[in-house]
């Protein structure tokens, strides 16, 4: 509704809302909350508490102090890792995504819908199933313990979701365009540059935004296909949860969960506005 | 034996080592480097390996670890990758039957002539030993010992209840919960919610009651001795343990309960001597708790053995042959064993360690004299909570139906029998 | 897009060298859908096979029949596992389909701020599962989270413990994975609501429709098609939760929240009977299929429609 005509039930709508937003921020409250307080006084009282004086040390702990196994060196040189893994995998999937999108809506071609739907079909392939096959893969190419075969198996995989949502943006571009640059003698890749691409910021938003969190949160591969210096953040945070030889350590945890979701959650503050303005384009189709 | 000798004896078994042509050749031309495999980061696990690595330096090695936080699934799950991609770890942690199992898939090296040459085999208790040599050669070697049935007393519980005898049997055990109870300890146990939490619960059940019976149900798996009387009385016992339990503890590990135990808000863990590495660790008194051997009904000590374990991967290069020399050596040197346990709270694989001096607790001191005994009189078993008595797919079945009863009052003891055998059937 | 321009369907071969200058394009187009379409149709492959295999540690070759099936079908966790998905699948889709149409439509409403509420329903959306299963396990635990803070602040009656409670712990797994995911059903509705013409809207009021009547008459069945995708993506998301659930209940209590992906890992990974895994892993994708299908043949029906129309 685009009107302020019901005015009345205005002060409701706030309401509600307001308790919505209050529900959806109480966990990150509480970890915030927490990342503050030590752990002794965490083990003492609850989970959910006020800090009785700030434990600003749970975050240079959490930061370049706590210790897996002989690596003392905090959740730093994890972020390093995931950072060189998220980035080029997500560039990577997004920029032949987008190719792929683009041939697939407006250049059709024999097969082109079969194969488009096994491709998008991938997003519905779980996980756990992939993991013994990329294991033979990354053997029989040499990428195992390596960066790349990491960025790899996430471009190969985020395909899935990025030609998905950049076909459907592109289906919606008016054909004529795309005729009429034909009729000048523009070829593939000079349509998609001059044309196309100046037109895709919304969809490429998107499907940054959802590869990027997608990749950084990810555990299971980025633990099983890298050695102990290459692990991703995503390992530092297992190893500060797994209480097995180890009083939990709450507040650092939560200072390292923090410090952790920051460029994620960066990303969704910055571009949230886009995703939904993404999606109106795209994924409605 | 004192240590000052054993430790004579061992470098002249490594001279011995240096006799043998490959691994002689190996240790004169390179400097040793290892790579190892292990879930070991955190809290006290973390800083025992990372002790033990660096000895592995200081003796010239070059020690590379990759460590694999979370469950040992993860761990085990790199493992494999690796063995698939051709490239195992040097060494990497490994435990029980799964020792067996794992040395069908990729070839292991033999430690024959370095345990001989340590003289270690005498010094292992022998079911332990048996895990560590499938086909009877030696491929791995127990790095330190826990008794998953360890009995912690809280003092201020005890205080409360105004008792002062150490529980021995299961009738002194649940009469002192009762105690507890009476004098205002809000839960006589202190639990964690986890599948081996859970698992211990029953385990010490049934080895107290009767280690024979153990051994031919959980370690042998003979149908009749499944579906024997000791089972529905193990099962009548933990279902008494579990009520005694915070039921609000969830799928929390143990150890967030471990203040309360000590405030004696909680009176009594069975747990392994971990728990006491993370006890100290957190900075609580040793006076504040006692450790003993877990109730037996017969009044001698029952031992459930969990022992941690390196298993040796054949490598063809000779800086990672020299390496694992060095390595198999350092983890049979008592001096190494010692210094792993006094971090962690287990006790040493080897039994001639004497652990009368400073650096060991009591509760050690106790769990040590308990595997003695229980070898004695052959009531040392091997604890199915912690995967030494079954490979992994038989136990975790086993624990289904465990950890479901210990969750839910409604199954009775004799449904909890029929469902183990039944368990038992469709895993094998 | 039967208006596409088409490379395919020109009269006529290109000639050879053609070809050659067109090289790159093709590659560009064909080398990334064709490798990302092989390795999910063999990897697919590769797993029936193996789940027809006696393969424990490692994969072996080797036949045994339907046995894996037969033994995943018999065993309790697979039984516990596929009800639960039944309820926590249809729970999960329905309330945050519910959570996310409500949110938008309250968005929508012109109010101020939303661009601060929109991200503040978005941001859990950034947060890994692992870490939202963490956190909501300790919100969640009544012996240190929510109930005990009630009880510190005096209400000492309070009662908050579905996370120990064998029939409620499910419940948990659809509150965190509501939480997390509703705000994609939200931004998908909230887009859908934004791209309503105007001009209907407008006619509607003049006829003097009130504004229930609007959206129930004039914007909800404008909704379909998104509906539709939200409902796929979150079942999507109910049949392959898997950190959420191991980092919230671990199946627990007891066996009470198993879930057919736990089982899947559980049994390759942890029990080492790859076969059995395999066997489960292909039971799960019959599951999406019988999810999918009807998808794809309502879409296909769809497009014919809209075809001729």
């Amino acid at each position: 509704m685009r009107d302020r005509t019901f005015a009345p039930s205005r002060m409701l709508i706030y309401l509600v809302v307001s308790l919505f937003a209050a529900a959806y921020l109480a966990p990150l409250a509480v970890v915030v909350l927490n990342s503050l307080r030590t752990n002794e006084e965490i083990a003492q009282a609850s989970m959910i508490g006020w800090p009785k004086q700030l434990a600003w040390r749970n975050y240079a702990a959490a930061w370049s102090g706590f210790c897996v196994a002989e690596t003392c060196a905090g959740i730093r040189p994890y972020m390093l890792n995931s950072v060189l893994v998220t980035i080029p995998a997500t560039i990577f999937s997004t920029i032949l995504g987008a190719i792929a999108g683009y041939a697939v809506s407006l250049w059709r071609f024999r097969g082109d819908n079969w194969i488009y739907g096994i491709v998008t079909l991938g997003l519905f392939l779980p996980q756990q199933m992939r993991l013994l096959p990329w294991t033979i893969v990354l053997r029989d190419i040499g990428l195992i313990n390596t960066l790349t075969g990491l960025v790899l198996i996430h471009t190969i995989q985020g395909l899935s979701f990025t030609v998905l949502f950049c076909r459907n943006y592109y289906v919606a571009i008016p054909h004529e365009l795309i005729r009429a640059a034909r009729i000048d003698g523009a070829g593939f890749f000079r349509i998609f540059w001059r044309i196309i691409l100046p037109l895709s910021a919304p969809i490429l938003i998107v499907t940054v935004i959802w590869q990027f969190t997608h990749i950084w949160n990810e555990f299971l591969y980025g633990v099983t296909f890298t050695t102990g210096q290459q692990q991703p953040v995503t390992a530092a945070l297992i190893a500060l949860s797994a209480a097995i030889a180890d009083i939990p350590q709450h507040g650092v945890q939560s200072a390292a969960v923090i410090i952790a979701a920051l460029p994620t959650l960066l990303i969704y503050l910055l571009g949230g506005r886009y995703f939904v303005r993404g999606l109106t384009a795209g994924a409605v189709k | 034996m004192p240590i000052t000798t054993t430790r004579r004896r061992l470098l002249a078994g490594s001279a011995a080592a240096l006799a043998l042509p490959a691994f002689a050749r190996a240790q004169s031309a390179v400097k040793p480097r290892l790579t190892v495999i292990s879930q070991w980061s955190a809290g006290s696990d973390g800083a025992a390996i990372t002790a033990l690595g660096k000895k592995f330096e200081e003796k010239g090695g070059t020690w590379q670890h990759s460590p694999v936080p979370g469950f040992t699934t993860e761990m085990m799950n790199k493992l494999r990758a690796q063995i698939i991609a051709g490239d195992p770890p040097a060494c990497s942690q490994l435990k029980g039957p799964e020792i067996a199992a794992w040395s069908k898939i990729a070839p292991t090296i033999n430690l024959d002539a370095l345990v001989a040459a340590a003289g270690y085999e005498k010094v292992v208790a022998p079911d332990l030993a048996r895990l560590h040599k499938p086909g009877g050669k030696w491929i791995s070697l127990p790095l330190q010992i826990y008794s998953t049935n360890m009995l912690f007393l809280s003092k201020r519980a005890m205080d409360k209840a105004k008792a002062d005898k150490i529980p021995v049997t299961w009738t002194d055990f649940n009469e002192l919960a009762e105690k507890m109870k009476a004098g205002g300890v809000t839960y006589p146990i202190a639990n964690g919610g986890t599948r081996p939490d859970d698992g211990q619960k029953f385990e010490a059940s049934l080895a107290g009651i009767s280690p024979a019976a153990y051994r031919a149900a959980i370690m042998n798996l003979d149908k009749k001795a499944l579906e024997g009387p000791e089972i529905k009385a193990a099962f009548a016992q933990a279902r008494k343990i579990s009520d005694w339990m915070d039921p609000n503890v969830g799928a929390q590990p143990y150890a967030t309960n471990l203040k309360r135990f000590i405030d004696g808000d909680m009176g009594m863990m069975i747990q392994g001597g971990w728990a006491q590495g993370v006890l100290r660790n957190a900075g609580f008194k040793f006076d504040d708790f006692t450790i003993t051997p877990g109730p037996s009904d017969n009044s001698k000590p029952v031992f459930l053995l969990n022992a941690d374990a390196f298993i040796f991967w054949q490598r063809k290069e000779p800086d990672l042959q020299a390496g694992q020399t060095l390595m198999a050596q350092l983890v049979m040197d008592p001096a190494i064993q010692t210094m792993y346990s006094q971090i962690t709270g287990s006790i040493p694989v080897r039994t001639d360690v004497d652990l009368s001096g400073e650096g060991w607790s009591d509760g050690q001191r106790r769990t040590a004299a308990a595997l003695k005994d229980a070898v004695a009189n052959n009531q040392a078993v091997l604890s199915l909570a912690h995967n030494m008595a079954q490979e992994n797919g038989l136990t975790a079945a086993m624990i289904d139906v465990i950890t479901e009863y210990v969750k839910n009052k409604t199954i009775k003891p004799e449904e909890a029998v029929t469902r183990l055998a039944e368990a038992v059937e469709g895993a094998r | 897009m039967t208006s596409a321009v088409s490379t395919a369907t020109q009269p006529g071969r290109p000639a050879t060298s053609e070809m050659v200058r067109r090289l790159p394009e093709y590659l560009t187009i064909w080398l990334p859908l064709l490798v990302s379409a092989a390795h999910l149709v063999s990897f697919s492959l590769w797993t029936i096979w193996i789940s027809f295999t006696p393969s424990t540690l490692v994969p072996v070759s080797g036949w045994v029949g339907l046995r894996n099936y037969t033994a995943v079908l018999a065993s309790r966790n697979w039984q516990i596992a596929f009800d639960n998905l039944l309820l926590f699948g249809s729970a999960f889709v329905l309330l945050s389909l519910v959570t996310g149409l409500m949110l938008a439509i309250l968005l929508d409403q012109r109010i101020r701020g939303e661009n601060v509420l929109r991200t503040i329903f978005l941001y859990p959306l950034a947060v890994s599962f692992v870490v939202t299963g963490t956190v909501w396990s300790w919100l969640l635990n009544p012996g240190i989270g929510i109930q005990k803070l009630v009880h510190d602040l005096g209400w000492t009656s309070f009662r908050f413990d579905w996370l120990v409670d064998r029939d409620m712990a499910i419940w948990t797994i659809v509150i965190a994975a509501v939480w997390q995911s509703s705000g994609f059903a939200m931004a998908l509705f909230l887009a859908g609501l934004r791209s309503v013409d105007a001009d209907i809207i407008k006619a509607a009021q003049i006829d003097g429709a009130g504004p229930i009547r609007i959206y129930r008459r004039v914007i909800l069945p404008t909704l379909w098609p998104i509906t539709i995708t939200v409902v796929v993506v979150q079942l999507q998301f109910a049949i392959s939760a898997f950190d959420l659930v191991r980092a919230l209940t671990n199946g627990g209590p007891g066996i009470a929240t198993q879930l057919p992906a736990l089982v899947v890992y559980d049994l390759m990974f942890q029990r080492g009977q790859l076969g059995r895994g395999a066997a489960a892993a292909v039971l799960m994708l019959l599951i999406l299929l019988a999810v999918l299908l009807p998808y794809a043949a309502w879409r296909y029906v769809q497009r014919r429609r809209s075809n001729h129309a």
